[in-house]
This record gives structure tokens, sequence and C-alpha cells, in this order.
């Protein structure tokens, strides 16, 4: 699987296991304009690597706003990102850069 | 038209290529997404976000699971399928036939009157002669069987064959000389009716070969059996059933001399697993 995980799906994948874990703060984080990335959640999805979840109603009730979709890595995601970081070795960068910026 | 109508009208185009039965949800997604993209209040950011919407929209329509093909649900029986064609070629003769429309030399008289049609008997020609050459001929070994005579099930599905090619054909002719002037492309016109009956009249084969040829509605249930790789030792393709209990369609994953469709009727004692 990891061999044909391209470097967006790569990249995709880090940011979420980072904690961007709906469609907006993937687009954010990765730069990525919309038309990619949502396909490309749909497509980790299809294959497994992610899953996805909506938030409770009543959560976001309280918030006052509309319910989100929440993206999560499963345990073949996360081999999966292992494996991508050996091949692209400028995700860890990415990962050190957002924990950067979160500190 | 306020930003916030705007955007949701975008989303909603797009809406409009994703499956029908996943509609709801992709919605659901994006509506809420673009409450937050908006709350920056960057419209030229947020316009943006939603012409991504159409990416995302055609990825769905192209990874639609199998069976949930909305265009296969319209016409999934003969009648419906005639009566869409039948409501669209309408439509299209009648923009056709408007006043000052592409039409009129029919009616002003003179030499020319009918160049417009004759304009259109290469292009109709080449287009049945390419489809035909594109797509595989053969409907399918399909024997006579107990559900009815067999003059009387080929005399249906001819007619109904024949009806689709006419009503797609109108379709093309009418609707290439109605779009061509909306589009400033009339010199396109030719081009366009070309493309247009290759892609017709391929669709119109193709449909009739995936009907039941005793009720004509379109097979479902796909299921894969065999191997490639056993090609030798076993049959390997994909079984169609007819939604009604008729029979089964083999369709073998090699097309060969020998491997044409083959159709298999199921008797009565069959049809309890269909009720």
């Amino acid at each position: 699987m990891a061999a044909n995980l391209s470097h967006t799906a790569a990249m995709i994948l880090q940011v979420i296991h980072c904690g961007c874990i709906y469609g907006y703060s993937v687009m954010e984080a990765t730069g990525l304009p919309s038309g990619t990335v949502y396909p490309a959640l749909r497509r980790l999805e299809q294959e497994g690597l992610i899953r996805s979840h909506w938030e409770r109603q009543s959560v976001a009730d309280a918030g006052q706003r509309p319910p989100r979709k929440y993206y999560k890595l499963t345990a073949s995601g996360k081999e999966t990102l292992e494996a991508s970081r050996k091949r692209y070795p400028l995700l860890a960068g990415l990962a050190e850069s957002m924990e950067k910026e979160k500190a | 038209m306020t930003a916030q109508r705007l955007y949701s009208a975008i989303l909603s185009t797009a809406g409009l290529l994703v499956p029908s039965c996943s509609r709801a949800g992709w919605s659901a997604e994006w509506l809420s997404e673009l409450w937050y993209v908006s709350a920056d209040g960057n419209w030229w950011r947020t316009i943006h976000f939603c012409a991504g919407a159409f990416a995302d929209a055609l990825w769905m329509r192209r990874n639609r699971p199998p069976g949930e093909g909305d265009c296969a649900n319209v016409v999934r029986t003969p009648a419906r399928c005639l009566l869409l064609l039948a409501t669209t070629a309408g439509l299209a003769l009648l923009f056709f036939l408007r006043p000052y429309g592409p039409a009129a030399p029919l009616f002003a008289g003179g030499g020319q009157r009918f160049a417009p049609v004759l304009s259109h008997l290469v292009p109709f020609g080449i287009g049945l002669l390419l489809a035909l050459a594109l797509t595989p001929l053969s409907i399918g070994d399909i024997p006579a069987g107990r559900s009815s005579p067999a003059h009387a099930r080929r005399f249906r599905r001819w007619i109904f064959l024949c009806l689709k090619f006419v009503l797609v054909g109108m379709l093309i002719f009418c609707g290439t000389f109605d779009l061509a002037p909306l589009l400033s492309a009339s010199h396109l016109q030719p081009h366009a009716a070309l493309v247009g009956y290759i892609l017709g009249f391929r669709w119109v084969w193709n449909d009739q070969r995936r009907r039941c040829p005793v009720c004509l509605r379109i097979l479902t249930k796909s299921a894969s059996i065999g191997e490639l790789s056993h090609n030798f030792l076993e049959w390997c393709g994909t079984e169609l059933f007819c939604p009604a209990g008729h029979g089964l369609m083999h369709i073998p994953q090699v097309a060969g001399s020998h491997t044409a469709h083959r159709w298999v009727d199921l008797d009565r004692s069959w049809k309890v697993l269909f009720s």
C-alpha cells in the first residue's frame, strides 16, 4: 500500500496524525486546495487508512455551529504513514513544524 | 444575491454530479465546512473553496459503488427508458421547431431548404459506422425459452432497439442544432453531431446488451465467477440476474469467438427467490 501512496496522500495522513482532524484544517495545514483534499480523504477512507465520524449534534449545538466530520487514522493508516516517512523524509519536517506551531 | 446564497448555489450545482444515494451526506459535509470557511469573511477564498466541490463531486461520481448508477436506475425498465428518451427528444424537437430557430429554412422554401438536414447525413452515417465498428455487435446467445416464444421475444427486442435508435438520433440531431447557436459555436456543430452520434449509438447498443431479453429490464446483481488465471480450468466472467427472475446472463471475462454472452432461462421454480 505504502509503495502506491502519493506524496499528497502521505502529507494528508501526516497532518491528520498531527491533529488536523477535519477537512478544512487539513487544507490549511497542507496548503492544498479543497478539490485535492476532499477526494484524497475519500480515497484514503475507501482504502481503510482513515475513518470518519460525524460530531454529535448536541456538541455542535452547544457551540452554536454545524456538526463537523472528523477523520482519524486507522491502525493500517498508522503503519502506512510510518512506511511513507521513510519514502518521503520531508514529512518528518512537516510534523516538526506543526508541533512547533502548536507550542 | 448574497455571498452565502452564491456559495450554496455553487455547492448545489456541484452536488448534481454526486450520485443521488450519496448526495445528502456529501452536501452535509460541504455545507458544514463552508460555514467555517466563510466565517473568515474572505469571499475569494470561499469561492475557491466551493470550486473544489466540483472535483470532489466528480470523484464521487467516478467511484460510486457498483450497482448504484443513477443512469441505470432511471432507465431500468424499458417504459421508463423510452419515456425519458421521448421526453428529452420531444423537448429538443420543440426547441428546434421554434420560430426563427434552426428549422426556419425548412419552412422558408427555396433550393437550400433541406441543407441543414442534408448536412447531418454525413455525420450520421459516419457516426453510425464508427459506433458499430467500436462496439461489439453480438447481443449474445439467447435461445428460445419457456418464458415467451422466440420470435415474439426477438420482435419486442428489435422494436425497443429501433425506437431507441430513432429517439437518440432525433435528440442528437435537434440538440446539436439547438445548442450550437446558444454556445456561439455554429462552426463546431457538425463535429459535435458526429461525436454525439458515435456516443449515442454506442450507448444504445451497450444498453441493449445489458437488458433481460424477456422483459427488457436492466440486469442487476452482478457476481464475478472464477479467476482469469484459471481460464483453462474453469469458466470466468460475470453473471447478471434479471430483477424479475426471468434468467441470468453469463458474460465471459475474455471475449472470444467461442465465448459470447450466454442467456440461461430460469423456470417458474426460481420465482420464489425474486418475489
